[in-house]
């Protein structure tokens, strides 16, 4: 393992075996699931981009302490999430929820499917802002593609409560897409 | 919610981010990862700096009193140091391990800030009549320092003026950092509720 931002030996394979690639790579790699994280937890884009930058930041002060026993994604998803938390935690006024639009605007309906996905993704990311925070952070993993193992020893979880924990999210969020259909 | 819709789901929360976004975000990340660069070089060129002074100093000049204001900067320099790191472990800890233990330390952090507001609080009325009966002693018994304050009420009304704001300005940004403080632990606490009752819906199922 190598200093923040100045390895350039190997990259992470997602299965914990290899070495920290350089920040810049890091970015790259993970800068999509940096940003989706943050839009997760904060709708305002003034205090994303505030966000976005502090998660950056606890990556990259983060990185000397990864030890390979998880893959890179998995740790970088765990700063992101925890800095989330506390970042919306210290700000004064409740986190803006905005509200799921009742139903998709007629000039929403676009033909093409690049835009009628960017608008159902605004209403995916509209739902998941407004589950209770552990159903939230269950529910992000689970979109982000972590396996179940990855999410249960993320959040250090018995498989039979993440189960759980999953379905009622799973609920929770069906209801709320529900009402925008 | 079958499956195949969280399949679809995944796609859908998955885009990645267009061209634009994705070089805005590594412009971001570069200029963060830059500053925190430099704020380190910078620590260490300021502990090299005062080091080399207090060498200097006390090399041109043997004595005592050189020896222990230099011995004192470097000390202070020190104890800054050990603190700014055991800070970036404590954060650290939090941001690597597990929500619930960093929502637990969070608590207590915001629990003891408040809880030092308040004394500081409740600390300043009597610092700051000991310090105003000492001054008006003071005046009385003149001094060159409250030597103009003797001879015009209307200096010794600003200086009373001045001091009076300085109070009820502290008293404010005291009360306004509680008031945020309670706000952030209702916020922390609710939160940690809601994760105890997750578990507590887990182990009764």
């Amino acid at each position: 393992m190598t200093a923040q931002g100045t390895s350039t030996a190997g990259t992470d394979d997602g299965s914990g075996n290899g070495t920290i690639p350089p920040f810049e790579r890091i970015v790259a790699d993970y800068g999509g699931l940096i940003s989706r994280i943050a839009m997760s937890y904060e709708a305002d884009p003034t205090l994303r981009e505030d966000l976005t930058q502090q998660i950056f930041l606890a990556v990259w002060q983060s990185l000397p302490s990864y030890r390979a026993d998880a893959s890179l994604k998995t740790f970088i998803a765990k700063v992101a999430q925890n800095r989330s938390i506390s970042f919306v935690t210290r700000q004064v006024r409740q986190p803006p929820i905005a509200e799921i639009p009742e139903k998709l605007q007629a000039d929403e309906l676009n033909p093409e499917e690049a835009a009628m996905r960017d608008n159902e993704r605004k209403v995916l990311l509209e739902a998941t802002r407004r589950l209770p925070l552990p159903q939230r952070q269950v529910i992000i993993l689970v979109l982000e593609g972590f396996s179940y193992a990855e999410i249960g020893e993320m959040l250090d979880i018995a498989p039979n409560a993440l189960a759980l924990r999953l379905s009622r999210a799973k609920t929770a969020l069906k209801s709320m897409l529900e009402q925008t259909r | 919610m079958t499956d195949f819709d969280l399949d679809r789901l995944q796609h859908v929360w998955r885009q990645q981010p267009d061209a634009q976004e994705l070089e805005r975000l590594q412009r971001s990340a570069a200029a963060v990862a830059r500053r925190a660069r430099y704020a380190r070089i910078l620590d260490f060129a300021a502990a090299a700096l005062v080091s080399v002074v207090v060498i200097v100093l006390v090399w041109s000049k043997p004595r005592l009193e050189p020896l222990l204001m230099g011995g004192a900067a470097i000390l202070i320099l020190l104890a800054s140091n050990a603190r700014q790191r055991s800070l970036r472990r404590i954060e650290l800890k939090g941001l690597t391990g597990t929500t619930e233990d960093m929502l637990d330390q969070s608590i207590e952090r915001i629990e003891k800030t408040i809880r030092h507001n308040r004394l500081t609080l409740m600390a300043i009325a009597p610092t700051f009549l000991v310090a105003f009966l000492f001054a008006a002693t003071a005046v009385e018994t003149s001094g060159p320092l409250f030597g103009p304050l003797q001879g015009s009420p209307l200096l010794r009304l600003l200086w009373l003026g001045g001091w009076s704001a300085a109070l009820i300005g502290l008293v404010v940004v005291l009360a306004l950092a509680i008031r945020r403080g309670r706000r952030e632990l209702e916020r922390l606490t609710s939160m940690r509720e809601s994760y105890r009752r997750e578990h507590e819906f887990g182990e009764r199922d």
